[in-house]
């Protein structure tokens, strides 16, 4: 809780503090502005997710995944920006609603990954014990399965399959980094005195790790999830590449990839294939450019100034 | 009525079991130790690290729970909740830790940290709050427009003042002060232990004072324990001890103390190699077959001393 | 070391026996079974339904599974329902494919991982610094499956100087030199591609390995010593800088078997990865199950590898 300072205490001191103890967002956003790659970056990813946000409010996503019979794999031309698919599609329509849906997916998974990585982190780590011993166990087993072939399996058999199972089905296997992070600091953080301190005056288990435990780790806590939002753009074009991720008409910027699998397209017909593997590259780059910057800031031994 | 009675506590530790070792013989940090506290008086307890005095002073405040033995604390017995790994502190307790830089959480403002206990247990408006919050720098000797900065931005000393401003924020009666200066600087030492004297009087506090350093202790305790390897060895007033002691261990801790006076030394060290033999010659005197201390006996008024056939020597 | 590996082998041999009921009960929930499709569509239910009773298909899951990991732990992993032929054979047939891919990749990263690692930490913050640093970064962002389809496109049909499918050139006599010529040259694209991405990881922690044992008290010493800037970095860094690299050894294993998977999909390279495709698309889940447990052991032993070396070198991380 932040309580307004009194009135009598004069706002020239206030600023003098200010300068003196940013809060941890305010050093992470000071380190992303100085660094101007990073700054790039962040401008890039917020444009490209407003203006595919948008853009596919007001396109037609049932006309742009509609087969046309008359426009077969054409290159682009004025009508089709960037050319269409070997079903007449529209590929630039495509690559709006599909930049839309792999973004989507790898925020849904990225936030539920780390909901539930962090709380299993922070209580494995923070009770020690057998509840950490047993949750580790969990982890280690989890960490040896092969996630891709699993992962795969998974979506084969779910009968039912949609968006909302491809989310749960990679969450199910991504926790764990996450949580490993999350339970080595929290393990740190509990041996220090002022945990001990604030139980002796009083404070709860649940307030220690809310008050204490978890905002002392917010920046840890943004900079992997930041770069867990790239690794899973990755992991869902991927899993949409070989197949396994997005269904047809629902394009992502992985299905539109994975036309190149035919050698053909692969190789006279760049103009499907190339502009989503750009796109999912300079994303990729762009969020983990921002990560970077995050990293260092939240070390302060890194930080450039 | 004593403030604080203990009665034979113990404090064991399980060395960690996976599925596949063997059952461990546990560590026995604490093991049987009793003493009491009266209202607005000072009791040190002494040893080296490892000694427990550490783990008992945690075991009193609930930071470790107990195997067995009682402690009543004003009048309420705490032994079913100590023992229990669920643990209710109680407010009348407080605790000061030694290491000033690790005792305060680096990301709260210096308001933040000595409201923590009010907001706990009092629930007060944020003006009353920031007022007692306020007063309660004052009472330490925090400049009261501190208390929007953090910890990193004070010395030593001064965060120990706001440790100490934490721990006296919900009036306790009784204070557990461990190893609260062997953290600072010499000089800053005397201060923070005076003004610890200080508010004792102006607040009535009792204190279980933890340290390793026995000028320390004679300078502030009332009733001393010597304590090693988990058990008493010796316990007595501050003066019986220091004048009269009877346990090889009190009293080579007590030769180790440095003089001032060059003509003392060579009269100390001459003592010193008396005990050192006397160490050599009646060990089982002292120290049974484990290298343990035998049960208490007692000497004289409040003193007690862990020797066989003590009794007036 | 004994004790480290014992315990070890408690902690695996769980989670072995938990991966193979994990993988039985998912090829279980996969529609159809053994039968499904064997048999013609004309013939009477109940003779299918007395096949079923005969094979055990009918007996509750925890009994086929008793069933199953009993013969597959003699080596029996059962029949291919496809290839009519035993999963073990068919297995045997690629997974040497895979295994050719797999050394080859991890020769190709270290042969860049480790010029490039050192010449970065050595003269870190020069040019040639700055430039490994870049191609790690890319390199550590990018996706492999882009990057080698990218390769492919490139190398393989723009410029063509790679084959862009298969294994070897079809027709070639096996033990031939020209066979054994034909195969290496149908693995260098995929491994390559593979390699630059999978060594990213491997230059970096060499790279930091190295600046930070440069600042160490020893170096110090050595330099004091009039020890020479050669002998230095040979005799005291680089042995020093290369022992986590060896402990990483079998992380690196377990991230080979992720990648393949890509890359056999990307070359059509008829390996293990291949073979799990299909699969899982013609539902014939004794292969399927059999290739999840191989390489879910793989990564396990991958994993106990890395222990073990981590353990030999740091006697601290043994344990106890």
């Amino acid at each position: 809780m932040i309580h307004p300072p009194p009135n009598d205490i004069p706002l020239l001191q206030n600023e003098a503090f200010a300068a003196r103890s940013p809060s941890s967002l305010t050093i992470l956003w000071r380190e992303i502005v100085r660094d101007k790659i990073a700054l790039v970056s962040l401008v890039f990813i917020v444009i490209v997710t407003a203006f595919v946000y948008i853009t596919s409010l007001v396109l037609d996503q049932e006309q742009i995944v509609r087969v046309d019979l008359f426009a077969l794999n054409k290159a682009p031309s004025a009508e089709h920006w960037l050319g269409t698919d070997y079903g007449g599609r529209d590929i630039f329509g495509q690559l709006i609603i599909g930049t839309r849906n792999s973004l989507t997916i790898a925020f849904l998974v990225t936030m539920l990954t780390g909901i539930i990585g962090i709380s299993i982190g922070v209580i494995s780590g923070y009770f020690g014990g057998m509840i950490d011993n047993f949750f580790m166990r969990v982890v280690d087993f989890f960490l040896i399965l092969p996630f891709l072939m699993i992962v795969i399996a998974f979506i084969a058999v779910v009968p039912k399959y949609s968006i909302y199972s491809f989310t749960l089905i990679m969450t199910a296997f991504l926790w764990m980094g996450i949580a490993r992070l999350i339970r080595s600091k929290a393990l740190q953080e509990r041996e220090l005195d002022y945990i001990k301190a604030s139980r002796t005056v009083g404070t709860s288990h649940a307030g220690i790790i809310f008050k204490h435990v978890l905002p002392n780790l917010s920046s840890i806590i943004i900079v992997s999830m930041t770069l867990n939002l790239a690794a899973n753009i990755g992991l869902e074009s991927g899993l949409s590449f070989l197949g396994f991720g997005f269904p047809e008409d629902t394009p992502s910027l992985g299905t539109l990839v994975s036309y190149a699998r035919n050698a053909q397209t692969l190789e006279s017909r760049p103009w499907i294939w190339l502009p989503a593997s750009s796109l999912i590259l300079v994303l990729m780059l762009s969020i983990n450019n921002v990560g970077q910057a995050l990293k260092r800031a939240a070390d302060a031994r890194q930080r450039r100034g | 009525m004593a403030l604080l009675d203990i009665k034979d506590l113990k404090v064991h530790f399980y060395g960690r079991s996976g599925l596949l070792s063997r059952k461990k013989k546990p560590f026995k940090a604490v093991d049987g130790i009793s003493f009491c506290i009266e209202e607005g008086q000072t009791y040190g307890l002494v040893g080296e690290s490892g000694s427990g005095k550490t783990t008992t002073g945690r075991a009193i405040i609930g930071l470790n729970p107990l195997t067995s033995g009682n402690i009543t604390f004003n009048g309420r017995d705490l032994t079913m909740e100590r023992r229990r790994g669920k643990i209710t502190f109680d407010r009348n307790i407080g605790m000061i830790f030694q290491d000033p830089y690790s005792s305060l959480n680096p990301k709260k403002r210096v308001l933040d940290i000595v409201a923590e206990p009010l907001r706990n247990f009092e629930r007060l408006s944020p003006k009353k709050e920031l007022a007692k919050v306020q007063q309660l720098l004052a009472q330490v000797g925090i400049s009261a427009d501190s208390i929007y900065k953090y910890p990193h931005e004070f010395s030593g000393g001064q965060r120990q003042r706001i440790g100490i401003a934490r721990a006296i924020a919900l009036k306790p009666k009784l204070i557990i002060a461990d190893e609260p200066v062997s953290a600072l600087d010499l000089s800053v030492q005397a201060q923070v232990l005076n003004f610890m004297k200080d508010i004792q009087k102006e607040l009535n506090l009792s204190y279980l004072f933890i340290s390793h350093d026995l000028g320390i202790i004679k300078h502030m305790c009332d009733q001393i324990g010597i304590m090693y390897r988990g058990r008493y060895v010796e316990q007595g007033s501050s003066d019986e001890l220091f004048s009269n002691p009877q346990h090889i261990y009190t009293k080579r801790l007590l030769s180790a103390i440095p003089v001032k006076e060059p003509a003392e030394r060579e009269k100390r060290a001459r003592e010193r190699e008396a005990i050192a033999e006397e160490f050599q010659t009646s060990y089982h005197r002292y120290f049974d077959q484990e290298g343990l201390a035998y049960p208490l006996q007692h000497i004289a008024g409040t003193h007690y001393a862990a020797a066989q056939g003590t009794g007036g020597r | 070391m004994g004790k480290t590996i014992t315990r070890r082998f408690g902690i695996m041999v769980p989670q072995i026996i938990l991966l193979s009921i994990l993988v039985f009960l998912l090829a279980k929930q996969m529609p159809g079974d053994a039968l499904t499709g064997l048999l013609d569509p004309s013939v009477d239910p109940a003779v299918i339904e007395s096949q079923r009773e005969k094979l055990g298909l009918n007996n509750p899951w925890h009994i086929q599974y008793w069933d199953w990991i009993t013969k597959a732990i003699q080596g029996d992993f059962g029949q291919s329902f496809r290839f009519k032929m035993p999963v073990l054979d068919l297995i045997g047939e690629r997974i040497s494919n895979t295994v050719w891919l797999s050394l080859a990749t991890l020769i190709l990263t270290y042969l860049i991982a480790i010029p490039l690692g050192i010449t970065s930490g050595r003269y870190n913050d020069t040019l040639s610094d700055r430039l490994i640093t870049g191609y790690t970064y890319l390199g550590f962002a990018a996706p492999l499956f882009i990057f080698a389809l990218l390769m492919l496109w490139l190398f393989g049909f723009k410029i063509g100087w790679f084959p862009t499918s298969g294994s070897v050139t079809p027709g070639l006599e096996p033990g031939t030199l020209a066979f054994v010529i034909s195969k290496m040259y149908h693995l260098l694209l995929p491994a390559t591609s593979m390699a630059l991405i999978t060594t990213v990881t491997t230059v970096q922690l060499l790279r930091s390995e190295i600046i930070d044992i440069k600042h160490r008290d020893f170096i110090h010493t050595a330099r004091a010593k009039g020890a020479s800037e050669s002998r230095i970095y040979n005799r005291h860094i680089l042995r020093n800088a290369l022992l986590p690299i060896a402990a990483f050894f079998g992380y690196e294993l377990t991230g080979l078997i992720g990648g393949t998977i890509f890359i056999e999909s990307i070359f059509s390279y008829p390996g293990m990865g291949e073979l799990f495709f299909s699969s899982i698309l013609l539902r014939d889940f004794s292969v399927m199950i059999t290739i999840i447990l191989l390489y879910g052991i793989a990564s396990i032993l991958g994993a106990l590898v890395s222990d073990l070396i981590l353990g030999l070198i740091d006697p601290r991380i043994r344990i106890k």
